[in-house]
């Protein structure tokens, strides 16, 4: 059997990628981070509050993600209850923040390792974005508008209609990405010499937030971490693997359904979620924005000083999960579990975690591109 | 003083040297659509930002032109890619980007062309080519604990320690992009659990800090086209710091300045005051101590910036910050020494305060919490 490492940079950070190959065919793959910067440890002990600041740090790619679980963990362990307004403002930036990210990572992560391209527009794109989420949230990346018990910012209408106004423009020119009906040239061009079936994962899907549209179909009580062969850590749902992501979190929708039925959860299914989320992201944002009471509260005050809460988010690559314990207002312990643990764990030859099992029997030329369909974040990874 | 011949000279030496890349920086920009015009708008701007002249505006043009004879070498150590994030999205004019893209091409992690082996090939291969020439850029503080085992890169598992020193050696100038690379960032602060440090303590050459959480792209390329420009690192402060960027401090342009004079504060987020726009001194806004352009230059193409969403500035672009100036939402004036971290940032602090002299002097009784330091 012959092994090959393989080197994936270009993801956000950097992984390694070990193949056990027969016959030129991938037999196993073993998943490596060598990174390790200990992000809990800082938390301990400081104000709950510091916490706002520091955890969008874990990632510049989905900081914000961060930001809005860290908020919902405190105010699951506080008995806080947000306004309406502080909801939709926070669902918007989060939906953008996804928005922007699969944009980037489509034209600058995964389109290169087939064709070439010119990804200025994808960097237009999400340059123009993050303005409108800088409008709401002071600059992106890294903001700490969203603190437990609501928003910092006050809106005027004026602000809300522009916008409204930048979403419906950047919905429509989105259109030339992937238009609302699924059809997507660059999509097409990607696949020209690519098997659609390519890169099959394990067929279980876990969609543990329930921010925007998404449904949660499971509960995190069942989740457990376990060491791994790197520096990161296994990630188990009642004691097996499960792929999360925009793929799990969308499977109602009757398109991406039917692109589902015909190719399996395979590489295909998986990119066409994703660009096509972004579509019903935006719908589902111009509709909420209507939905703004000016009036409302930006912010109520905690009163309780103790306890226990976890946040979940529908962060751009699956569901991510913060875990807080604050006694007296101070950090007792807090641990992070972020998608690309799930997607990315180390499991066996017979119980393969969903991009192990997606690699097997797949050729090495197209590992890249399997490996990168799940948008790693080794960044996030190494918190 | 400032001599535009000597730097017309330069200029003109870099000219004869080889481009890199088979299009010049005039095709790129053509290509994409920017006119003759925008191009010497956006090079008037920069002029202006890097506290130049108006006379230097079209040298600028000159130097962002033969940028391309200057490669750059971007390393990632330990960090969260936030950098690269905010300079994609540039706040100042677009050019921007396009002409970093096209320099940075060399190698860059995250925006490169080539992946993987031949990245790394890449790597290697600038190193020897444009030995002495290039221009290494850093995001991300090195971890030094256990030999820098907490963070390898490539191939043979190279420490990141390792890497930035052997890349450190050949290079013409280091910039440290971020607070990370600068002063070792999130990564060490207490109980910097990887011995992370700022790269300007493990190497034995002199490197530019371009702090901030994540700083704006303009002080990143400014400070880049800087160099380009005049061969020499810009003037910097006691930290190291291009003084065209990190001059002034954030409170002393500060759209809510007046309030603070005023003696109006927010005591609370979602308050009336909140909504009248006070200063949010009280809530821990840090811009009294922190050097940055933020208020000026705001960001994701001057948009606005998180003072402006009502929250306040933590000094991202401040050694230590992390330790020094937590809690971040409340004034640092009510700091209790009574963390955990007290111990071992108690003398971070004092620096930080010392720091904080000159402010507190300018302060008014509103801050009085802060004595001012006895002459």
């Amino acid at each position: 059997m012959k092994i090959t490492k393989k080197i994936i940079t270009k993801i956000e950070g950097e992984a390694t990628l070990k193949l056990y190959k027969k016959d030129s065919l991938i037999e196993f793959a073993e998943i490596e981070f060598w990174q390790y910067r200990g992000m809990e440890e800082y938390l301990k002990n400081r104000n709950y509050m510091d916490a706002c600041v520091i955890n969008p740090r874990i990632c510049g790619i989905c900081g914000h993600s961060h930001l809005i679980a860290t908020s919902k963990a405190i105010e699951n362990a506080l008995n806080i209850k947000i306004t309406k307004k502080a909801k939709i403002l926070r669902e918007i930036t989060l939906g953008l923040e996804i928005i922007q990210n699969h944009i980037k990572w489509f034209y600058i992560t995964l389109y290169p390792s087939v064709k070439e391209i010119n990804y200025f527009k994808a960097l237009e794109f999400s340059r123009e974005i993050a303005k409108i989420i800088a409008l709401i949230a002071g600059q992106f990346p890294h903001n700490s508008y969203a603190v437990p018990g609501g928003v910092t910012c006050d809106l005027t209408n004026l602000e809300i209609i522009k916008v409204k106004n930048f979403l419906s423009k950047m919905f429509d020119k989105y259109q030339e990405i992937i238009d609302i009906n699924g059809k997507s040239e660059d999509l097409e061009i990607l696949f020209e010499d690519i098997p659609k079936e390519t890169g099959k994962g394990i067929n279980k899907f876990l969609v543990l937030g329930d921010n925007l549209y998404f449904k949660s179909n499971g509960n995190a009580e069942f989740i457990k971490e376990e060491d791994s062969i790197s520096l990161n850590k296994n990630v188990l749902y009642k004691g097996s693997f499960y792929e999360v992501g925009p793929l799990a979190r969308n499977l109602e929708n009757y398109l991406i359904k039917k692109v589902y039925e015909k190719y399996q959860d395979s590489i295909y299914t998986r990119i066409f979620a994703r660009l096509y989320e972004v579509n019903l992201i935006f719908q589902y944002l111009l509709k909420r924005i209507d939905e703004i009471d000016i009036n409302e509260k930006n912010y109520i005050k905690p009163t309780k000083k103790s306890g226990k809460g976890v946040g979940i988010v529908e962060a751009p690559r699956g569901s991510l999960i913060h875990q807080i314990e604050i006694e007296d207002e101070k950090i007792k312990s807090y641990n992070i579990i972020v998608p690309t643990q799930f997607n990315l764990s180390n499991g066996t030859k017979e119980s393969p975690s969903p991009a192990q099992a997606s690699l097997i029997g797949e050729y090495e030329k197209q590992s890249d591109l399997i490996f990168k369909c799940f948008d790693i974040c080794a960044v996030c990874v190494s918190h | 003083m400032l001599d535009i011949n000597k730097v017309k000279q330069r200029i003109e030496s870099l000219k004869k040297l080889p481009a890199i890349g088979s299009k010049s920086v005039k095709e790129v920009l053509e290509e994409n659509g920017f006119s003759r015009r925008d191009f010497l708008k956006w090079s008037g701007a920069l002029a202006v930002s890097l506290g130049l002249p108006a006379t230097f505006a079209p040298v600028v043009a000159d130097a962002a032109e033969v940028s391309n004879r200057l490669p750059v070498v971007w390393l990632h150590l330990a960090e969260c890619t936030g950098c690269s994030e905010s300079l994609i999205r540039t706040d100042a004019p677009t050019i921007d980007d396009l002409i970093f893209n096209y320099i940075s091409l060399e190698y860059h992690d995250t925006i490169m062309a080539a992946a993987g082996w031949q990245a790394e090939e890449n790597f290697e291969e600038a190193l020897k080519k444009f030995k002495g020439r290039y221009v290494l850029c850093v995001e991300g503080g090195v971890p030094t604990k256990d030999g820098g085992d907490f963070l390898t890169i490539g191939p043979d598992a190279e420490t990141g320690l390792s890497k930035l020193k052997r890349t450190a050696k050949d290079a013409a100038a280091i910039i440290a992009v971020g607070t990370c690379s600068s002063f070792g960032g999130i990564q060490a602060a207490y109980p910097n659990p990887t011995g992370a440090k700022g790269i300007h303590k493990v190497l034995n050459k002199q490197v530019i800090n371009v702090p901030g959480c994540p700083p704006s792209a303009k002080n990143i390329v400014g400070t880049i086209v800087y160099v380009i420009l005049f061969g020499q690192l810009p003037a910097v402060d006691n930290f190291n710091r291009p003084k065209f960027a990190y001059g002034m401090r954030i409170h002393d342009l500060c759209e809510r300045r007046g309030h603070f004079d005023a003696g109006e504060f927010v005591e609370e987020f979602g308050s009336e005051e909140a909504m009248n726009g006070f200063c949010l001194y009280k809530k821990g806004c840090k811009g009294p101590y922190t050097f940055n352009n933020c208020s000026r230059e705001r960001f994701n193409q001057h948009t606005s910036w998180p003072v402006q969403a009502g929250h306040g500035c933590i000094g991202c672009s401040e050694p230590d910050f992390w330790d020094s100036m937590a809690p971040y939402e409340e004034p640092l004036a009510n700091h209790k020494f009574e963390s955990i971290s007290a111990d071992a940032t108690a003398d971070k602090v004092g620096i930080t305060i010392l720091t904080l002299a000159g402010v507190a002097v300018a302060a008014h009784a509103a801050i009085s919490a802060i004595k001012p330091p006895k002459e």
